[in-house]
């Protein structure tokens, strides 16, 4: 990732007790006349400002490569993997990198050999439903004496999405009108029961692959449980009476959870999209995205 | 709830122990500041401090530590009231020092997390202070620097963290560290102007009381610096001329005033005139800078007859240096000496001083003293008969001559006949007053060890002399030691040689001198004290003797002070920048990635395409690349595809390529597309 052009350079906590030890040593070398003690003054200075060369260079060929983070529930934690690369030809030490906006949580990585790389997952607060720019990326260091802290800024254009926060009725909705599907009713009891196989859908959880079948040869199928043959379920943001536009997201998101946990087909319809009913891991996420995003499209359609 | 999580896992941070090896690093820093406080604090503060240091080392891996304010408190206020009890006060260097070590005690044992861990090495490079308020020693400044040293280790080994991949990592750093940081410290003790704030800490100096000779030469006061090693001073020849053959005589002070047995210079020197100062000729006269131990007083020397004194000196009557401030530091100085008595006259009041006497004289010693006139009125012939006198009737030459008083001339010169160099020249002297010669005594030193590394002589405190001088018309004023004829081994050795020489009969006065004189004789340790003696002097001269007003003199024979400090400070400031970009250059150098040069040349023909509008995205190959842009640019396409195609050749070739990278080079230089 590219940074911004210079490295910017800023005193650290102990810098100002630094200024307090040197001007202790200095009120005494002048009031002394004392070349011992400016001796030791212009020493601590020196090792001082050299040291500040050495911090600045900590960071130099060190570069920074984020991954996408993992959509993660409002109220939980987003993890958001980043690799530093140290390009250099020598090991940099004391490197910690920090998200400008996640609460002052730094992430340390103690010495990166030269031309290698480490790994730091930068854990924040997800707080709101939505898609959010990451922000940006500050590597600092303060090695080695820490009087001096060097700070490169990586702007990231990256985003990571933040689903409604699951909450409300845990029961999925019957809406035996809405039923798209009219199958055979088997009964309604929980979704442990054998109930058939159909044809796998790529995208689904191989979970329940009929891998015997798969070995005698004959094509992938998905073996299907008593609770699936229910029949799908529609899951419709207009139909919920709550007022509360962020209620209604909380609780679809809490159906469509549900509803993938016990792999009963379900589809979202909200005011200005439908999803068609299905179960799966990629529709499941294409769901709560749907619902993560909700204001947005909405606004875009106003 | 994660908000709460956050802070709970500051507060587990805060709450960490420290790591145990910059402790360690810590801890052994702490360990070299203690020197200069044995000795020099009441005994039971370094003490407590070793035994502070032992406890956290004791509770750390068991997690215990001060906790308890309360606690805290009361060991605070029992401390403070100790020190109040050892020194009757807490104002002062040594109860402000015994303080501030005794806070750092408690701090190592209440310390606990990464902020105090920076807060105690910071106290510590205060102890480093401390300590050079408390002596300046060279062992002391040794002592430091490798305390201030393993300082930035422990920083440095803090700051890399748990990573364990070099063991000696801290210390490499801060070798390099000290090694870069050296050309800014030399910069900075030369030139950055020492601006004397003008107030003045009351301090009292502990060399004060420590060194140096009497101004009143009392019986046995010179006999009791014999057994000191400590340096008076150290003298360097710049010309390489170090005056006739023959033992060296420095001098220190002139005592006019006579009380018999005792004799006291006068209470203020009196400078000589300029204008009756006679200068000799060139190649009479000796060249040599001194490097001289603070003493509290204020007597300088020189070899025998200093005329000239560059600064902060008089010359007082009786040809001997005077500094117009007490010396409480080491101080450098340089000095003419004339090889030759200079006065040809003797004024009448010089005469009237030199011929003064106390009443209570015995008779008996008027009577040797007349008898000494009795053949020959001659002064030479007196002085021979005195010097006879002493050779001939049993005077012993001894370091515990028992005691004198100042009216015991007639006891010494009649019945005990032992003394030392003090009484030999206190009676001569007198005897020459009786007889009507002018006639004062000299204290100085006589000899010193020369330092071969150095290249100085070294003048211990122990080489303390005493002699006498006479006025003899023609001549001026005549250098007599009656102890070279009652001792002469004593004036031709320096004094350790001379005390090693007479040890096999039996006059050694200790035992532990007497080991130090057999071990003296072993080469490799002369040599490694040598050694030593010669870095002390370099301390002394190079650093303790640059005060602000060698300084001046510097900055002025540079032509850097008729501008002002400011601006100096300015010009300082620019230097040291300019070090550190070099510094930033370099190690920039040293560590940047090697670029591959087709690489680079290839980056460079796609910033050139990037610049008309046709970037390269991360992702894309260079042949996709290169039909993109060849689309987008129809004029270039052949330039374009030409070289994609020798970069790829030159890439990825298996096998030498066909095209040479010189080729390369001018293609992509020459490659310029404008629409």
């Amino acid at each position: 990732m590219k940074a911004g052009k210079f490295p910017l350079l800023y005193p650290t906590g102990s810098f100002v007790a630094l200024l307090f030890v040197l001007g202790a040593m200095w009120y005494a070398a002048s009031s002394q006349n004392s070349p011992a003690v400016y001796l030791l003054l212009f020493g601590l200075t020196a090792v001082f400002l050299v040291s500040i060369p050495h911090t600045l260079l900590n960071l130099a060929d060190v570069t920074i490569a984020p991954e996408s983070a993992k959509p993660a529930f409002a109220g939980e934690e987003v993890s958001l993997p980043v690799e530093i690369m140290n390009c250099s030809r020598t090991t940099r030490r004391g490197i910690e990198l920090v998200l400008s906006r996640s609460c002052g949580e730094r992430k340390r990585v103690d010495y990166i050999p030269a031309g290698k790389a480490a790994r730091v997952t930068l854990r924040f607060p997800a707080a709101k439903r939505g898609e959010h720019r990451v922000g940006t990326f500050r590597l600092t260091s303060i090695y080695p004496l820490g009087f001096v802290r060097v700070l490169k800024k990586f702007a990231s254009s990256q985003t990571y999405l933040v689903y409604p926060k699951p909450s409300g009725d845990p029961r999925l909705p019957v809406h035996r009108a809405h039923l798209l599907h009219s199958r055979p009713q088997t009964d309604l009891g929980e979704g442990d029961d054998f109930a058939g196989v159909r044809a796998y859908v790529p995208g689904e959880s191989q979970r329940h692959i009929d891998w015997r079948a798969v070995a005698r040869g004959q094509p992938l199928m998905t073996k299907q449980f008593a609770a699936e043959a229910e029949g799908s379920v529609k899951l419709d943001f207009s139909a919920l009476h709550f007022q509360d536009v962020e209620e209604r997201l909380s609780q679809l998101a809490l159906w469509v959870i549900e509803a993938e946990r016990v792999r009963r087909p379900y589809g979202l319809c909200l005011p200005s999209r439908a999803i068609a009913p299905a179960v799966g891991e990629a529709h499941f996420h294409r769901c709560l995205r749907e619902l993560s995003l909700f204001q947005e499209v909405e606004r875009a359609r106003a | 709830m994660s908000k709460s999580r956050i802070t709970k896992r500051t507060q587990q941070w805060r709450d960490t122990a420290i790591p145990r090896r910059p402790l360690l690093w810590l801890a052994a820093a702490l360990l070299f500041t203690l020197p200069p406080m044995f000795g020099m604090l009441a005994s039971w503060v370094p003490f407590l401090f070793l035994f502070a240091l032992a406890m956290k080392f004791w509770m750390e891996p068991r997690g215990y530590r001060l906790r308890s304010f309360v606690l805290k408190l009361i060991l605070a206020g029992v401390t403070v009231g100790a020190i109040f009890l050892s020194y009757d006060t807490l104002k002062g260097v040594e109860p402000g020092v015994s303080l501030l070590a005794v806070l750092v005690a408690l701090k190592i044992l209440e310390a606990h997390t990464a902020r105090e861990f920076q807060v105690m090495v910071m106290m510590a490079w205060v102890l480093c202070l401390c300590g050079f308020l408390l002596s300046q020693d060279f062992a002391i400044a040794f002592c430091l620097f490798v305390a201030f040293a393993l300082l930035i280790a422990a920083l440095v080994q803090f700051h890399r963290g748990s990573s364990e991949d070099v063991f000696w990592l801290p210390l490499t750093t801060t070798f390099k560290l000290l090694a870069q940081a050296a050309p800014v410290v030399v910069l900075l003790f030369l030139l950055f102007p020492r601006i004397n704030t003008g107030f003045w800490l009351p301090v009292g100096d502990p060399h004060a009381a420590r060194s140096g000779y009497p101004d009143r030469l009392s019986p046995g006061r010179i006999a009791a610096l014999t057994d000191s090693t400590n340096i008076a001073f150290r003298a360097e020849f710049p010309d390489h001329r170090t005056g006739p053959p023959g033992p060296m005589y420095w001098r220190g002070l002139v005592m006019w005033h006579c009380e018999g047995m005792e004799w006291r210079a006068p209470y203020g020197a009196m400078p000589i005139s300029d204008s009756s100062r006679p200068h000799p000729e060139s190649d009479k006269t000796i060249r040599q800078r001194i490097t001289i131990a603070p003493h509290g007083a204020r007597w300088m020397f020189a070899l025998d007859r200093p005329f000239e004194v560059t600064s902060r000196a008089i010359l007082a009557r009786g040809n001997y240096l005077y500094s117009v401030q007490p010396i409480r530091k080491a101080r450098s100085y340089e000095v003419f000496s004339s090889i030759e008595p200079m006065e040809k006259e003797l004024d009448p009041y010089e005469r009237r001083q030199a011929l003064q006497l106390p009443a209570s004289i015995s008779p008996a010693v008027r009577e040797l003293a007349a008898s000494l006139a009795a053949h020959d009125s001659q002064p030479r012939a007196i002085v021979n008969s005195a010097l006879q006198f002493f050779r001939t009737h049993g005077f012993r030459y001894s370091l515990s001559p028992g005691e004198y008083s100042k009216n015991d001339l007639e006891e010494f010169l009649f019945h005990r006949r032992t003394g030392f160099c003090e009484h030999y020249a206190a009676s001569f002297a007198t005897l020459m007053r009786l007889a009507r010669i002018p006639a004062r005594v000299v204290v100085g030193y006589l000899g010193g060890e020369y330092n071969d590394l150095g290249g100085f002589f070294l003048v211990r405190q122990a080489d303390t002399h005493a002699w006498c001088e006479v006025w003899i018309p023609g001549n001026g004023w005549t250098r007599i030691d009656p102890t070279s004829v009652v001792a002469p081994g004593r004036v031709s050795q320096d004094f350790s040689s001379f005390l090693a020489s007479r040890g096999a009969s039996g006059e050694m006065a200790t035992g532990r001198s007497a080991f130090l004189t057999r071990l003296a004789r072993l080469g490799l340790v002369n040599q490694i004290r040598s050694a030593w003696e010669a870095f002390n002097y370099q301390w002394d001269t190079r650093v303790l003797g640059f005060d602000a007003d060698v300084q001046d003199v510097l900055l002025t024979s540079l032509g850097l002070t008729n501008r002002g400090p400011i601006l100096l400070i300015m010009q300082v400031l620019i230097v040291i920048a300019a070090v550190l970009v070099i510094y930033v250059g370099w190690m920039q150098l040293r560590t940047r990635p090697r670029t591959d040069r087709i690489q680079a040349l290839y980056e460079r023909f796609c910033q050139k395409l990037a610049r008309i509008g046709v970037g390269r995205d991360p992702w894309e190959g260079p042949s996709d690349f290169a039909t993109r842009a060849a689309q987008s640019l129809p004029n270039e396409s052949k330039d374009i595809r030409q070289v994609t195609e020798t970069y790829i050749a030159l890439r990825y070739a298996p096998g030498p390529a066909a095209v040479n990278l010189r080729e390369f080079a001018k293609k992509v230089t020459a490659f310029s597309a404008n629409r």
